[in-house]
Formats: structure tokens, C-alpha cells, sequence
């Protein structure tokens, strides 16, 4: 157990939004899930299939960096893995906290993220507004 | 069969006070009745719409409570009884704030025989405590040795790196709004065959369940599903196959407070009996369809732990001042329909009106129950973004709402579905 708790640290690094998309390799390892990749008119989605039956779908621009994440199912995925650097700027927008517990809208300039749904069926999605490639519609996020 | 009778008293003590807290808040100028007399059927407990534990200053909105009264199983006299428990048809199971628990309960083991802990996750955070059997005792139902879960014991105080992934911790009273939650949705366990143990695939890594030695060093783990985080209601002697919470209609802006009844069992007593409702069938998330603004939304739910009523309109104004971000302040109040459609394929229309919510609040400070609060997942700027229509407890004022559960079959329908 000690092993595993040191083995997480480094790997932690290895986060997708904002990142690289061959940093998706690390969240598949991570989270121990199997992936199906598709190509969409200019980016590829990565939708990792997780343990907990939960769906995680990864938006990266070909060649380029991880613009967005979203999620469905009856487990909300591990976050910090998947928001990475973003993580952090969730955490502090959720403690101020606006709404319920059923939703969460958090809007910057750089990040956007949107959380909603009940015990055994959540979904959301959060992404780099300045980073989504042209043409792209928030709306496809999902 | 124990002795109920102390519990019986216990409970009246807890609905007193609830009566109190009612009165205290000057609810529609009703004429005080100091000393409750129990006429209620056994099948009914009193439900309230208060400010909430943290007091005027930190109010809640549109938030329902009860009194539950849990004892180490087996005593009649290791009991206590707990109000501000808030009323969730979107959740499964009882969840207690350690820090409002005098009583000691008796934490459960994981297979490996470590203890079990459970991470469960909300949209906005996560609450981390461990399992443990309680008698469960909700008006005058009883649930012999029920699991339940302990939030924010200082037993288990480490959380494990995966739980603190999914968020920001809501561990305490201030935190959660009550001193517990009951939740009484149409699913039996919190979690159900994807954290059970599977002879194809390995769901120790759930998300919620983990073993735990005492040390708080803790790895993800199986449960059986009765060893799960359990819906009372199931586990009731009678009365077991679902509940209806009825409460009164309330004309906007809206009230100070509002008291009304969870009766248990459907088709059970004559005071639970079905009629005319639209039975809408649940898929399995718990979910329907709404359909709104021309859009087709498959996550929608009903959930009395909603505190207004949630759904994308790229058409309606937000709220500008920050204290009210993600909430809907239109210039004047706004008319809408919405049709809900089951999994069985019936539908219902439904209006609704969305009101300024900085308004309702700023000219109604001291009134918890407003009927007309709405908001929006996402943001103006992008329309059709979420795929949910959540229907919070403003759908519930005026009106019966069945919750049958899963495998269980009433006069009219086998569950899970929700009815009204």
C-alpha cells in the first residue's frame, strides 16, 4: 500500500486538461481505464471507459493540447488527475460555494466548468475557452 | 420485537421542537399549537421547509427536513434523536454528521476485515466517514441495522488522495446545510452493482467504498449490496415499497416556512393509496426525459435536495450581482411549460414560472420556501449545453409525489418510478 500511495505522486504530473494529449496515456494508466479514440473534424476525442462505469471523454487538438474533459455516468471520475493544473482553481471556486450540491458552474476568462446530477447519475464537463480550436461549439463537449 | 416505546417518546420530543422552530419563524401567522397531539396515521412523519440548522444569518432556501431517531441496534434506551435531517429523493441512504452524533456506533468491516469508509461524491465536493449499523427509527417505521454513514468522523480522519480528487470536502454542519440526510430515491443501495464484488470485472476501484486499518491507510474495496449505504424504506417492516411527500401549495414569492407530511408505503394504508397520478417510469440512473425549449433532455430527475428548479435557457437572464451567480433574475416573471416523459412512455405537461431570484430574496429576507427560484448549469453565452432538467423542491409544493423503489410493486406499477 505504502508503494502504491509513492507510486501515484509522480504520475499525478501526467494530467490532461492543458496538458498534451499524449498525456492521456498517463489518465488511461492512472485511472485503469480501457480507451476508444475517434476523429472528429479538428480534434480527436479519447473516451476512456472507467471502472466505476463512468464515461470520461478527452478533446485535444491534433497535435495539440487536451481543451476539454466531460463525464456521464454513476461516479463523478478523479479530478485532479483529469483537470490537472486546473484542479486547484476548481477546488477554490467549489468552496465558495453558489447553488447546491446537485450543480456546480464555475466561469473564468481561461477555464470553464459544469458539474450537475445525483447520486449514482452525474455528469459535466470543464474547458479552455481561449484553447477550443475554430469552428468548434461548446455544445460538441460532451 | 423490541420495546418501541421509549423511541415513540423521543420522537415526539424531536417533532415539538420541530413545531417550535415553525412557530419561532413566524410561518403564514398560523395560530400556535404548543403541545403536538400524535393523530397521525404510523405511516406519516411531520417534514418542514426552515431556515436550516445554521440559523437566520446563514439561512436555507427551499430545503426539507424531518427528525430521524437511530439507536445502536438492538437498544431501546442508546438512542438519539436528530432534526434538520434533510429529506433527499436524489440520494440513498442515511447520512449523519459525526459532529452531531452523541450516540456510538458500531463501525462495519470491509472483506478484508479492515474498516469500511466510503468517499461520496456531490457535484461540488465529496463527504468522507465510515459505515456504521444503526436501528433506524423515521416517525414510527422501523429499519432494524441499517447501514449508514458517519460524516466527518475524527476516527478516519485521512482521506485518501482519489476521494480528495473529486473535490473539496463537506464534512460539517455549516458545510452541508443539516445535521444529516435521508435518502429515500428510487434506488435501494447508494451505489449498487458497480461497487459490488464481480466475477468479470474489478470494481474495487469504485470511487466510493475503501478499506481502512486504522492507521487511515485505505484502498478501494468491494461491498455486497446489503452491506452498502442502505434506503430505509425497503428495510421497513411495512410500509416498504416507497413514500409520497405531500406538501402544501404556496402562491409566490413565497412564505417564511413551510410544514407538510412524508407518509410511507405506497397502496399500503388508505392514506397512501394511488389514483389518478401520471406514473413516470425511471431509466437506470434514476433519470426521465424532459422536454423543454425544444430540447431533448434524458438526465432529467425530480429531487426534493434541489433547492430550485435547474435548466439551460440561453433566452433568460442571469443574475448579474455575484451573491445570486448561476441564478435565473428575469426582469418580471416568465411562464413556461416543460413535458416530462417516462421510460414507460407516458408524458405530462408541466408549467412553471421563473421569478428574479435576487428580488424574491432581497424583498423577502426572512422566507425559506420560495416557489418560483430557478437556475441554469451553464452560462448565457452557450445555449443547449447540458443534457438535465433538474426539478428541485419547488415541484413538490402543492402537490403528492410517489417515489416507488426498485423491485418493489405497488397496486398499480412495479418500481423504480416516480408518480404525481
Amino acid at each position: 500500500v505504502g508503494a502504491l500511495l509513492v507510486a501515484l505522486v509522480p504520475r499525478l504530473a501526467c494530467a490532461a486538461l492543458g496538458e498534451p494529449e499524449s498525456s492521456i496515456a498517463g489518465d488511461l494508466q492512472h485511472l485503469k481505464g480501457s480507451i476508444k479514440s475517434t476523429v472528429r473534424s479538428n480534434y480527436r476525442v479519447h473516451e476512456i471507459q472507467l471502472p466505476s462505469g463512468t464515461v470520461l471523454r478527452e478533446f485535444a487538438a491534433v497535435g495539440g493540447n487536451v481543451f476539454a474533459i466531460a463525464w456521464s455516468g454513476p461516479a463523478i471520475p478523479d479530478l485532479r488527475q483529469a483537470l490537472g493544473r486546473y484542479f486547484d482553481v476548481y477546488v477554490t471556486a467549489a468552496q465558495a460555494k453558489q447553488g447546491t450540491r446537485r450543480h456546480l458552474l464555475i466561469e473564468q476568462s481561461e477555464f470553464v466548468m459544469q458539474s450537475s446530477g445525483h447520486m449514482r447519475a452525474f455528469s459535466g464537463r470543464a474547458y479552455l475557452p481561449q484553447a477550443l480550436p475554430p469552428g468548434t461549439s461548446v455544445d460538441e463537449l460532451r | 420485537m423490541r420495546n418501541v416505546a421509549p423511541m415513540v417518546a423521543a420522537g415526539l420530543i424531536g417533532l415539538s421542537s420541530l413545531a417550535f422552530v415553525s412557530c419561532g419563524g413566524g410561518g403564514g401567522g398560523a395560530s400556535v399549537v404548543p403541545t403536538p397531539v400524535p393523530t397521525n396515521p404510523s405511516n406519516v412523519v411531520s417534514v418542514i421547509v426552515d431556515a436550516g440548522p445554521n440559523g437566520p444569518n446563514n439561512s436555507s432556501v427551499n430545503t426539507l427536513y424531518t427528525t430521524v431517531t437511530v439507536c445502536v441496534p438492538g437498544s431501546t434506551t442508546s438512542c438519539q434523536t436528530i432534526d434538520h435531517i434533510q429529506v433527499d429523493t436524489g440520494s440513498y441512504g442515511l447520512r449523519l454528521l459525526a459532529s452531531v452524533l452523541t450516540l456510538s456506533l458500531q463501525g462495519t468491516m470491509a472483506s478484508n476485515g479492515n474498516s469500511l469508509v466510503e468517499c461520496t461524491q456531490f457535484v461540488d465536493g465529496y463527504s468522507w466517514g465510515p459505515i456504521a449499523l444503526a436501528d433506524i427509527q423515521v416517525g414510527e417505521e422501523t429499519a432494524a441495522s441499517v447501514p449508514v454513514q458517519v460524516i466527518g468522523s475524527s476516527t478516519f480522519a485521512t482521506v485518501p488522495a482519489n476521494c480528495s480528487a473529486t473535490g473539496t470536502a463537506e464534512d460539517t454542519v455549516a458545510a452541508f446545510g443539516a445535521n444529516g440526510i435521508l435518502g429515500i430515491g428510487v434506488f435501494e443501495q447508494d451505489c449498487g452493482s458497480g461497487c459490488a464484488p464481480s466475477t468479470t470485472v474489478d470494481n474495487s476501484a469504485n470511487g466510493f467504498y475503501y478499506s481502512c486499518t486504522a492507521a487511515s491507510v485505505c484502498v478501494g474495496t468491494t461491498v455486497a449490496l446489503n452491506s452498502q449505504v442502505l434506503n430505509p424504506i425497503p428495510l421497513f417492516t411495512t410500509d416498504n415499497d416507497g413514500s409520497i411527500l405531500v406538501l402544501p401549495s404556496v402562491t409566490a414569492p413565497g412564505t417564511t416556512t413551510l410544514t407538510g407530511s412524508l407518509i410511507f408505503g405506497i397502496d399500503t394504508q388508505s392514506n397512501n393509496a394511488s389514483g389518478s397520478e401520471t406514473i413516470l417510469a425511471v431509466d437506470g440512473l434514476g433519470d426521465f426525459t424532459t422536454v423543454f425549449n425544444s430540447q431533448t433532455l434524458t438526465q432529467s430527475f425530480l429531487d426534493s435536495g434541489t433547492n430550485g428548479t435547474f435548466f439551460d435557457d440561453a433566452a433568460l437572464t442571469l443574475c448579474a450581482d455575484p451573491n445570486f451567480k448561476g441564478f435565473y433574475c428575469p426582469a418580471g416573471s416568465q411562464p413556461f411549460t416543460a413535458t416530462l416523459m417516462g421510460t414507460n412512455n407516458t408524458s405530462i405537461t408541466e408549467p412553471f414560472t421563473v421569478d428574479n431570484a435576487q428580488t424574491l430574496a432581497t424583498n423577502n429576507p426572512t422566507f425559506t420556501v420560495l416557489p418560483t427560484l430557478a437556475g441554469t448549469f451553464s452560462t448565457a453565452s452557450s445555449s443547449n449545453t447540458s443534457n438535465t432538467f433538474d426539478w428541485g423542491l419547488p415541484f413538490y409544493y402543492g402537490r403528492r409525489v410517489f417515489t416507488a423503489i426498485e423491485n418493489q410493486r405497488t397496486a398499480v406499477d412495479t418500481g423504480p418510478y416516480v408518480a404525481f
